[in-house]
């Protein structure tokens, strides 16, 4: 099913260095994405999973340039888009990407469609936000986008209101307005989070189908390790606005490096193994507020924290070719430097 | 099976296929009352706007000769101190009011959305200084302004388009509080973060995804704003700071009754426009009202 292609030879589609994004708190700036970097390759599959509250959705909305206005905004980092610089681009410019270069898909199909029009309306609304199409031409190709997401009935389906489709069906609605214009990039901000198992399942297919028929690069942001198993071809595992272990898909799995992957993996219901409670991780993300300034974010809840974690801040490196890993246990230079730093 | 299927489907078809307007309509439609003042409200407007075909009598002309007559089958209402006929000035002033009405309905009501739905849907330093100023304007007496205003402009320019002007440029201060505050609950819903994500512009979004969604609110206060600037006419007319006192209007018909000899003796001078003020303003409350309900999804009607 994974089709593991490598993809290093490759120019990146997408590349995000150092990206900080903040929010104003009573007038201070808390960073919700903390000096966050990686590549998206054209075609490539990249999982971005974490707990909620990690800053996986700021992160997809910082790259849209979708930030509440007034309340988020980029602080730092670059984010750079076939070679276009996305954070200075101004609302105009960016509206001519946004739909046609780079697709979004949102957690809730439920409220992600305007009650009042029928579904062929949204659909054609992102085509005539980028393309000259006769209204006639448009329905035509929208009903050809229902069937592509695999609506039957797409002639009937155009005319009818969001009300009258269940979640499954509106979440493929929401996908073909997302790639109605066949962007390079689609964004999926836990798509399947609000849909029941077997519709999950069917949605993921969809998109993975899509992605090879369309030859387009998917981030896909869950916090469902199964999800990220079946679709993606690299992960981000993000924890409090940082990335803490960043690999691919098959070295996450069998050899996860960081406490926090480790942990994640071991919360995975295994129907294989019998076990009277399920695992999880103690404690919830630090707020904003309560950020430790200094050390791993993740010390208090981590079963392998040492004394020196919390006053060490770990960085992102490279334990292994293409395995990278914020900890201490696997920081080698430590050590000596931390010393030298007190 | 399958054509065991698809006869449900034909069958439930016409019923799924409504839009939201379509059965707004057919609610709206079963409401007696609604429709019984909807019927009156039309039928008071078209005798109005028909008025000069109706009736040919000249409403200005004063006729000495038929001062104060009771009605009569000439004069169906009877004629007023002037010996003008009581039923010609009430269809005329039904013009006036009427035209004032709606003409001020329109100017708050599309001034109103304009400021409330920028203010709502930008936020930030728009929001405050659009609010800043509906709350100046809120603040604006509205009676001592016209009072002033007819002072200034009195016989230079015409009465009724200046008042007009006068009450919609201080009456749109509560539509575009409520506007504001609609849209701002509904822009927190993810349809509006997709419309931008697929790359529409901001005023798309508002035109198109924002104010649909709130149209509702809009449209029933668009009643409730009709009814009460009939009302804000008629007072201004009855105290002689309205509609100029040669025309016609309710208001203006209603002001003779301040001469207690007309309030005791002769109520067919009064009365006809006081009880057509009433219903016209109560049918409109009572259609808002039927609006209401019926694009109300929880409403049981």
């Amino acid at each position: 099913m994974k089709n593991m292609t490598d993809f290093p030879s490759q120019a990146p589609l997408l590349e995000v260095t150092g990206l900080e994004t903040a929010f104003e708190i009573d007038g201070e700036l808390y960073n919700a994405v903390d000096g966050v970097s990686f590549n998206v390759k054209p075609k490539q599959v990249l999982g971005v999973v974490g707990e909620s509250g990690c800053g996986k959705s700021v992160m997809s909305l910082s790259i849209m340039q979708l930030l509440p206005k007034g309340i988020g905004k980029i602080r730092n980092g670059q984010i750079t888009f076939n070679g276009q610089s996305l954070e200075k681009l101004d609302d105009k410019k960016m509206n001519k990407i946004r739909g046609k270069d780079i697709g979004m898909i949102f957690q809730e199909p439920m409220t992600s469609l305007n009650p009042v029009f029928t579904i062929g309306f949204q659909l054609a609304e992102s085509l005539h936000n980028h393309f000259k199409l006769s209204k006639k031409e448009a329905r035509g190709k929208v009903i050809e986008l229902l069937d592509q997401v695999g609506i039957s009935r797409p002639e009937r389906v155009v005319d009818e209101y969001p009300h009258q489709l269940s979640g499954g069906m509106r979440q493929r609605v929401m996908i073909a307005m997302a790639i109605a214009c066949k962007p390079k990039l689609l964004i999926a901000d836990e798509p399947t989070t609000a849909l029941d198992v077997t519709v999950q399942a069917q949605i993921l297919e969809l998109l993975q189908g899509l992605q090879e028929t369309n030859d387009m690069a998917i981030i896909l942001i869950t916090h469902d390790l199964g999800v990220v198993a079946e679709t993606c071809h690299e992960v981000l595992v993000m924890y409090a606005g940082e990335v803490v272990e960043r690999a691919d898909v098959v070295t996450l799995f069998e050899n996860p490096k960081h406490p926090y992957t480790e942990l994640l993996m071991r919360s995975i219901p295994r129907l294989d193994e019998e076990e009277e409670k399920l695992a999880s991780i103690e404690g919830i993300v630090p707020s904003l507020k309560n950020m430790p300034r200094q050390g791993c974010k993740f010390v208090d809840r981590c079963p392998k924290a040492m004394e020196e974690c919390r006053t060490i801040t770990p960085r992102l490196s490279e334990n292994l070719p293409g395995h990278e890993v914020r900890c201490l246990l696997y920081e080698t230079s430590w050590n000596r430097e931390g010393m030298s730093a007190k | 099976m399958a054509e065991l299927a698809d006869k449900t489907n034909l069958h439930i078809k016409p019923q799924k296929r409504m839009s939201p307007w379509a059965v707004a309509r057919r609610k709206f439609m079963k409401n007696k009352l609604a429709m019984v003042s909807l019927f009156f409200l039309m039928t008071i407007s078209i005798l109005s706007f028909l008025a000069p075909y109706i009736t040919t009598a000249d409403i200005s002309r004063v006729n000495i000769g038929s001062m104060s007559l009771e009605p009569s089958a000439e004069h169906w209402f009877g004629t007023d101190k002037s010996g003008r006929d009581v039923f010609t000035r009430l269809l005329y002033g039904g013009r006036v009011s009427l035209l004032v009405g709606i003409s001020c309905t329109m100017l708050i009501i599309m001034f109103g959305t304009l400021i409330g739905a920028l203010a709502g849907f930008f936020g930030g330093l728009v929001d405050t200084m659009l609010m800043r100023f509906t709350d100046f304007i809120l603040n604006f007496p509205l009676l001592v302004f016209v009072i002033v205003l007819n002072a200034v402009f009195f016989g230079k320019l015409g009465g009724v388009p200046v008042l007009i002007a006068v009450i919609s440029v201080l009456g749109w201060g509560g539509v575009a509080r409520l506007v504001r505050s609609k849209i701002l609950s509904e822009k927190e819903n993810e349809y509006i973060l997709s419309a931008i994500s697929i790359g529409s512009r901001p005023s798309k979004v508002i035109l198109k995804h924002l104010i649909p969604n709130v149209l509702s609110t809009i449209i029933v206060q668009a009643t409730i704003t009709f009814a009460a600037m009939i009302v804000v006419e008629s007072g201004l007319s009855y105290l002689g700071f309205g509609v100029p006192a040669e025309t016609p209007s309710w208001g203006n018909m209603l002001s003779a009754s301040r001469e207690p000899d007309v309030l005791q003796n002769m109520p067919w001078i009064w009365i006809p426009p006081a009880l057509t003020l009433i219903i016209t303003i109560l049918s409109i409350n009572f259609i808002g009202e039927g609006i209401k309900d019926a694009l109300n999804p929880k409403s049981l009607r």
